[in-house]
């Protein structure tokens, strides 16, 4: 008997969701012991596809084979042989349940057992040891609940990790996690595919990422297959980016003259002040109009600046001044009419209203700096208008945020600040999980929105990012603790990294 | 790579109690707002801390702590049953019928609990398979099976012939322990053990925590939540039998207030109606705390008007302390 070459073979998948042709053929195939990279644009399939082969949702048809047992067709079937582990940009954690139970509790096939709670933590600092393990060693017994996006990112992977399974499926699994965490994770990865055979399929946006550790890459376009399974060494990115269909902007290399922020002309309030001021122990900071200040490190010192500065938290140790008045917003709609944009890459928790349409999405902080008390059938023109702005494909207004892609959702997050034309925009992770293209369009917007006066205070884990749009950079070390400001040419990966103390 | 040691002997065992403590916080709290809510009824009363009056409340508490237990596993996962004051009724409407028209004790209990199995069929079916609302397919069960109560026997109560029948309650088949105590002490030992420490009890933890995700890992959602409707009827029902073995008489009405009080029980327990928390020792404390406070303001003279109030207040306070010392950790 032909032992088949490859561990899973995807041939003519369809997938449609109502009149939205999703998935029209594609075929996709991983072979054992390799790292596969999957890349695509915005909304090109790529979720829909590993939730297929997941067993999350049913195909409309083709065929989907998996060895050793190639007679079984049923993604369910293989899952449930713990062939396949899968970490979806979407977490699927338990809150109330520990992070030892997250991640022991799959290993347990029949009701009737005892859990043996020792053991599951054993198993649970074992697996999360491979990428950190002080946070092993710490959190194991904590609840979920109370853990941050990015540690809950290191639970969900370590539990996929530990499955002992086949194949892993792996969504945008470095969108939350810093650079040294993310180089552990590729070790481990290493490791597995190495010694135990682990074929891993990988959607990532992230091209040097991409390039440090998969073997193959295999492209969606149209729902699709454009390139099948080309070694990433014969393949320049100029080149990834055309098949996947995005138009030509390369990462743009506006020279940093041309960002020097805009301090007359058609501004939001032409010849009105703005300017910010932070100040904490060591650090005193202060930005001009058109400035977009880059946050550079670990979650929990951004955070704490950007809470205070949305409203969501006192201050704390940071005294926070605008235009030469101190100020400390008791809450979230406070900032929000002081001029205070924020946009999170925590598309669920921190943004999006899931059971309202798209419409009610796009007015919603419009609503509160407005202190809007009814609904008005000018915020149906006015969404109309912000989607085309932004080139935002909806089916239409009354459709519910699901429907659109994670690139799209987090666009419809900017358009709600757009008309506002907020003094200070504040920016969490606002590309995470979002394609090449969507994420050059977001730049575009972002900085032109800064040429306009604003304010720009954007943190992001990854540092290209931050190197080519940021005039200043505040680092912070992984206690929180801010350390230094970089600004113009000392912004670079190397800077940033050792300023941070991560590891780049 | 690091090994981890682990810690033997005195240290691990020091580490699993006060690990044991913490996790059963709220419980330790309410155990102690009953001491202290009984020692300030027998200062008023001395006679409510006599052996008596304490046999007298453990005795009316039994049914409500029965019932709650069922009603825990439901609330866990997330959903709610208030069909059980129906099963409590119906059951002991069955069971009285059936012993009416000479059957044996033993027959006639078995129908009753029937009974709970079947109405807790159909919660299970309707709201895992059909997908409706708990809340909306409990109510119409609540409704019909409380309506049933009546036209079983056209509203008579039913008096229970079998002199035996009485023993399920009073009876000791322990020397020393009477029944009543002995089926709650078992149930919380199964219950209390299957949750913590049975993988089925992770599970139900898990789905009411995120049904979602527990889909996603591979649990059997459906298989588990129809168990907890099913075992919710049963142990209402069983309830319903050992309270008509108590009574010596079967009401049609018997079961209506106990639905609230035994929702009431598990929450103060420290269950959340959202799921994912929950113990069988909280839903117990929960039950007896309610009876407590009924029989202290009983014995006060407190005007039983007044005792909804009073009732109502005590459990707010309750829950209350308990928010305020879990925001406080």
């Amino acid at each position: 008997m032909n032992k088949p070459p490859y561990l899973m073979t995807a041939r003519g998948i369809v997938k449609s969701y109502g009149p939205t042709s999703v998935l029209k053929g594609f075929d996709l195939s991983v072979a054992a012991g390799e790292v596969h990279a999957f890349l695509g644009g915005n909304g090109a399939g790529k979720s829909t596809f590993i939730k297929i082969i997941s067993g999350q949702i049913d195909r409309d048809s083709g065929s989907l084979e998996f060895a050793p047992n190639s007679a079984s067709s049923s993604a369910a079937d293989a899952s449930d042989e713990n062939t396949i582990a899968v970490v979806n940009q979407e977490l699927a954690l338990l809150p109330h349940l520990t992070v030892a139970e997250n991640i022991a509790l799959p290993r347990s096939r029949r009701g009737y057992g005892l859990f043996n709670a020792s053991e599951a933590r054993r198993i649970a600092v074992d697996a999360l040891s491979l990428i950190d393990p002080t946070f092993a060693q710490a959190s194991v017994d904590r609840l979920v609940a109370d853990l941050s996006l990015h540690e809950r990112q290191l639970v969900e992977i370590a539990r996929a990790l530990d499955s002992g399974a086949s194949l892993l499926l792996l969504d945008e699994p470095t969108a939350n996690l810093t650079a040294g965490e993310t180089e552990r994770l590729f070790t481990v990865i290493r490791r597995l595919t190495v010694d135990k055979g682990l074929a891993v399929l990988f959607v990532s946006h992230r091209m040097r990422e991409i390039r440090q550790i998969a073997d193959v890459c295999t492209i969606i376009r149209n729902g699709q297959t454009t390139i099948d399974r080309v070694a990433l060494t014969s393949i320049t990115d100029a080149e990834i980016v055309e098949q996947m269909g995005q138009a030509a902007l390369g990462p743009a290399a506006e020279p940093r003259a041309q960002r020097r922020p805009r301090t007359s002309g058609d501004g939001i309030d032409a010849g009105k002040p703005n300017d910010l001021r932070v100040q904490t122990d060591g650090i005193d900071l202060e930005i001009a109009s058109g400035t977009i200040l880059g946050l550079a490190g670990p979650p929990d010192g951004p955070e704490a600046l950007m809470d205070a500065l949305i409203g969501v938290s006192r201050a704390g140790k940071w005294s926070i001044a605008r235009n030469g008045t101190a100020v400390s917003y008791r809450r979230p709609s406070t900032a929000a009419r002081d001029g205070v944009g924020f946009v999170s890459g925590d598309r669920a928790n921190k943004g999006i209203l899931a059971n309202l349409p798209i419409v009610d999405n796009l007015a919603a902080s419009a609503r509160i700096v407005g202190r809007k008390r009814a609904v008005r059938r000018e915020e149906v023109a006015q969404g109309s208008d912000l989607l085309d702005a932004l080139s935002i494909r909806a089916g239409s207004l009354w459709d519910l945020p699901a429907t659109l892609s994670g690139g799209t959702q987090q666009k419809l997050l900017i358009a709600r600040w757009l008309r506002l034309k907020p003094t200070v925009l504040v920016l969490e992770e606002p590309t995470r999980g979002v394609d090449i293209r969507t994420k050059q369009e977001i730049y575009a917007l972002i900085r032109e929105m800064a040429a306009q006066g604003a304010i720009i205070v954007w943190w992001s884990t990854e540092y290209l990012e931050l190197v080519e749009l940021c005039d200043t950079v505040l680092a912070f070390d992984p206690d929180g603790h801010p350390t230094s400001v970089l600004r113009g040419d000392s912004i670079s990966e190397a800077g940033l990294a050792h300023a941070t103390g991560m590891a780049a | 790579m690091k090994t981890i040691t682990q810690p033997v002997g005195e240290a691990s065992r020091r580490r699993s109690s006060i690990r044991l403590l913490s996790l059963y916080r709220t419980e330790i709290a309410i155990a102690i707002a009953i001491i202290v809510m009984e020692l300030a009824v027998g200062a008023i009363v001395p006679a409510a801390l006599s052996v008596g009056n304490v046999a007298n409340v453990a005795q009316a508490a039994a049914p409500l702590v029965i019932m709650a237990f069922g009603v825990l596993l439901v609330v866990i996962t997330g959903g709610i049953d208030l069909s059980v004051g129906s099963v409590f009724s119906l059951t002991g409407m069955v069971t009285g019928l059936a012993m009416a028209h000479g059957f044996s004790a033993l027959a006639s209990s078995a129908a009753g609990l029937s009974i709970g199995v079947l109405i807790g069929a159909i919660n299970g079916a309707l709201v895992t398979y059909v997908g409706l609302a708990p809340f909306v397919v409990t109510l119409s069960t609540y409704a019909i099976a409380g309506s049933l109560s009546f036209i079983v026997t056209d509203g008579h109560s039913l008096p229970i012939s079998d002199p035996n029948f009485w023993l399920l309650d009073a009876g000791t088949l322990i020397p020393g322990v009477p029944n009543y105590v002995l089926w709650c002490a078992v149930l919380l030992i199964v219950i209390e053990f299957g949750l913590r420490k049975l993988v089925a009890g992770r599970w139900l933890y898990a789905i009411g925590s995120s049904s979602s995700s527990a889909r996603v890992i591979g649990i059997p959602v459906n298989r588990v939540r129809m168990t907890a409707y099913l075992l919710s009827g049963l142990l209402a029902s069983f309830s319903g039998l050992v309270s008509v073995s108590y009574i010596g008489n079967a009401e049609a009405t018997a079961g209506s207030s106990l639905m609230l009080q035994a929702i009431a029980a598990v929450v103060i327990g420290g269950a959340s109606l959202f799921g994912g928390t929950g113990s069988a020792f909280g839903a117990l404390l929960g039950a007896l705390m309610i009876t407590i406070i009924q029989n202290g303001a009983n014995l006060i003279g407190v005007n039983s008007f007044w005792q909804g109030t009073v009732t109502g207040v005590v459990i707010l306070i309750a829950v209350l302390i308990d928010r305020i010392t879990k925001a406080r950790r």
